[in-house]
């Protein structure tokens, strides 16, 4: 078979075209020539001002997409207050408001990385379970298609299904697991339902190919954390990195500890994120916010840190715009996707590979 | 497992009668706690430790208004957490119970006063520890004297977090507002200006008759500055040395605008430059290594200018830290080999 001719992946983005179409190829990584551009300019919203890329194998691997950003509008996963089905489109409207280039890395993470939006999953009000099936299937979809995928939330059920793709599609190897959250997450069931977003660890260690000594917890504290939660991880000897000792030891050195955990002897990481592992005074825009948490700062020392090491599946959880004070929470949203690209691609760069 | 008590409340719901929701409590009481009506005889019947008393007042603000909201917001914030705390294995179900608000006449703050005054000393006639909650900074003055006249001639201790010293002899001839509330409290006949320590004093809502008034009586303030210089910790540490020191009896008071504005907007006058959250839970874990609280008061919260919650979950969390950690310090930790498969089954054993 002659060998397919692949597709190149084009950014143009709907905003620069028309009469005054700004035709130079790097414009998007530049202070505008003509007028406002991507920057600013509503349009068609989409993640980084990415091209749109149907949420397919095919068109994923033709596009030669490597990071393929998917949002999840679901929150009737949950157990706390309603709202994280905005989040995605609060991220692709914040991200509006940055450039694809990164000059703490010196990479535009569009090109870099083929970044496409692949649109939202469609869900099924009043149906979990449904729900979770169509998550499980449009990531898979973009794992078949090559790609790493950022998962946008929607509420923290959605690891269950998006743990539960990882695995099937690494069946062959291992997988690792990471957790970061003020919230420990591990019950076994909410009231007799076991998909809720309080069973991300329970469910993902039930997956043939993730073993405890592959999973990390990192960043509880406070009492919304019921004994049986605290119990899984005693029983299933899993490292919990707690609020207390990170300010104790640091955020680089508990970060780095997680990832060597979850990369140890496996071939994929699982990155589930909780907004709310961050400070509720730095991110007041999530479901069910926490005092004492990550600052700013230190949010952002994780995702470089994760950069340096990868994740099959990142994913952003709980981001809730409706409580958001003057964009901090969304633009927050879109520091951790972009810190985490720009050091992944920084990473790779000097390891001379490609995404 | 004691099969006389339900543990059900330590773990997730486990779905049916025995509650399916957290957040869907019958009643708005201070962490889902049974209201008891505030009679010394019964608080002591409940064998609790704490009693929770709202305090609705408003009327000794001299800035902006909203802090009569305060108990409700704070109530509600608390409806968000188990009474588990996992980092010191611990339960607070049972140790606290609601006496419900203080009933506030509305324009006779004289009469207002002087029921809070009565409410705090039923509770401590009853031996719970009243945990107050404002309304605005003026309704300590009254709750100090209660622990006071409590004492009788045992010497009290009292500290005061806060961004402002509270150090006003009279405001425009009144002499029982907010800006007061420290000038009459160390005028208590058993507190001592080395039993006293204030917090956090920072900004220029302090007008120089305050400073003035802290050198004439002795007081020490441990201003915002002293705690960036020479650390946090040492500097509390200190506070609370002189406030321990040789006391019967400690009052606690908290204003929430002693932490910086990000971390909790939701007060009446929020200051920038104070103090970070992780801060504020380390001192609570060091407040609870003294063993003993006579009386914890929070004023000034806000809600209507509070940002998702964020100052009332401060507070909440910030009390119920207190107690976590005091009841660790007594050794009052759970049975660590509780499980939840152990109540199922128990569960499945009735119904057969």
């Amino acid at each position: 078979m002659k060998a397919a001719k692949t597709a190149l992946w084009e950014f143009v983005p709907h905003q620069h075209r028309g009469p005054a179409q700004q035709k130079g190829a790097d414009d998007h990584i530049r202070s505008p020539r003509l007028h406002n551009g991507a920057f600013r300019a509503g349009g068609l919203t989409t993640f980084m001002g990415a091209p749109y890329c149907p949420p397919d194998r095919k068109a994923i691997r033709e596009m030669g997409a490597k990071v393929c950003f998917l949002g999840v509008p679901w929150d009737q996963g949950q157990i706390v207050r309603a709202g994280t089905s905005q989040a995605a489109s609060g991220v692709r409207e914040a991200s509006t408001q940055y450039f694809p280039y990164m000059f703490e890395y010196d990479v535009d993470l569009l090109t870099f990385f083929r970044v496409v939006d692949c649109g939202d999953v469609p869900t099924v009000p009043g149906n979990n379970k449904k729900s979770h099936d169509y998550i499980d299937q449009y990531v898979t979809e973009c794992l078949e298609g090559g790609a790493k995928v950022i998962l946008c939330g929607g509420d923290h059920s959605l690891p269950i299904p998006g743990a539960r793709a990882l695995s099937r599609f690494h069946r062959q190897g291992r997988i690792g697991y990471l957790h970061v959250d003020s919230h420990l997450d591990a019950g076994p069931d909410w009231a007799g339902n076991k998909i809720t977003n309080c069973s991300g660890p329970a469910r993902a260690i039930e997956l043939p190919n993730c073993s405890a000594n592959n999973m990390a917890h990192l960043g509880s504290r406070n009492s919304l954390n019921p004994k049986d939660w605290w119990d899984f991880y005693v029983d299933n000897d899993i490292r919990v990195i707690t609020m207390h000792e990170v300010v104790d030891r640091g955020i680089e050195t508990c970060a780095k500890e997680i990832f060597e955990t979850a990369w140890r002897g496996t071939d994929a990481v699982y990155f589930s994120w909780d907004t709310d592992s961050i400070d509720i005074a730095c991110m007041p825009g999530s479901t069910s916010p926490e005092c004492y948490g990550l600052k700013g700062r230190e949010a952002l020392q994780l995702a470089r840190v994760a950069g340096m090491f990868g994740a099959d599946v990142f994913e952003i959880v709980e981001l809730c715009p409706y409580f958001d004070v003057s964009h901090m929470s969304i633009r927050m949203g879109v520091n951790m996707i972009y810190h985490y690209l720009g050091s992944r691609a920084k990473t790779l760069r000097e390891m001379g590979q490609k995404p | 497992m004691n099969p006389a008590k339900s543990y059900a409340h330590l773990f997730s719901p486990l779905g049916g009668d025995a509650g399916d929701n957290y957040r869907a409590p019958n009643v708005l009481t201070f962490l889902r706690s049974s209201h008891v009506a505030l009679k010394a005889a019964e608080l002591k019947k409940s064998g609790a430790r704490y009693a929770f008393v709202g305090v609705p007042f408003d009327e000794g603000s001299v800035g902006k208004p909203g802090s009569e909201d305060g108990p409700r917001e704070f109530r509600l914030a608390s409806q968000e957490y188990f009474p588990y705390w996992f980092e010191y294995g611990v339960d607070l179900h049972g140790t606290a119970v609601d006496c419900g608000d203080v009933s506030m006449p509305k324009v006779s703050p004289d009469v207002a006063r002087e029921r809070v005054y009565r409410a705090v000393r039923e509770v401590l006639k009853s031996g719970l520890v009243p945990i107050v909650c404002g309304g605005d900074r003026s309704i300590s003055i009254a709750a100090a004297k209660a622990l006071s006249d409590h004492l009788g001639n045992k010497k009290m201790g009292y500290l005061h977090f806060g961004a402002h010293l509270d150090l006003a002899d009279s405001w425009a001839g009144e002499r029982n507002l907010g800006p007061c509330a420290l000038a009459r409290i160390t005028e208590l006949k058993n507190l001592k200006a080395a039993n006293v320590a204030h917090v956090g004093a920072r900004n220029s809502m302090n007008p120089k008759d305050h400073v003035d008034l802290a050198k004439k009586r002795g007081l020490r303030f441990h201003s915002m500055f002293e705690l960036i210089e020479r650390g946090v910790y040492p500097a509390v540490e200190e506070a609370l040395d002189r406030v321990w020191t040789g006391t019967a009896g400690q009052y606690l008071s908290f204003n929430f605008n002693v932490m910086d504005a990000s971390a909790a907007p939701g007060v009446t006058s929020a200051e920038p430059g104070g103090v970070e959250s992780r801060e504020m839970m380390r001192i609570a874990d060091m407040i609870a290594k003294r063993r003993s609280i006579s009386v914890i008061d929070v004023t000034e919260l806000c809600p209507v200018f509070d940002v998702s919650g964020t100052a009332a979950r401060l507070a909440v969390c910030v009390v119920m830290r207190i107690m976590a950690a005091l009841a660790k310090e007594r050794g009052e930790v759970i049975d660590a080999s509780l499980r939840r498969t152990d109540l199922l089954k128990a569960a499945r054993g009735k119904r057969k």
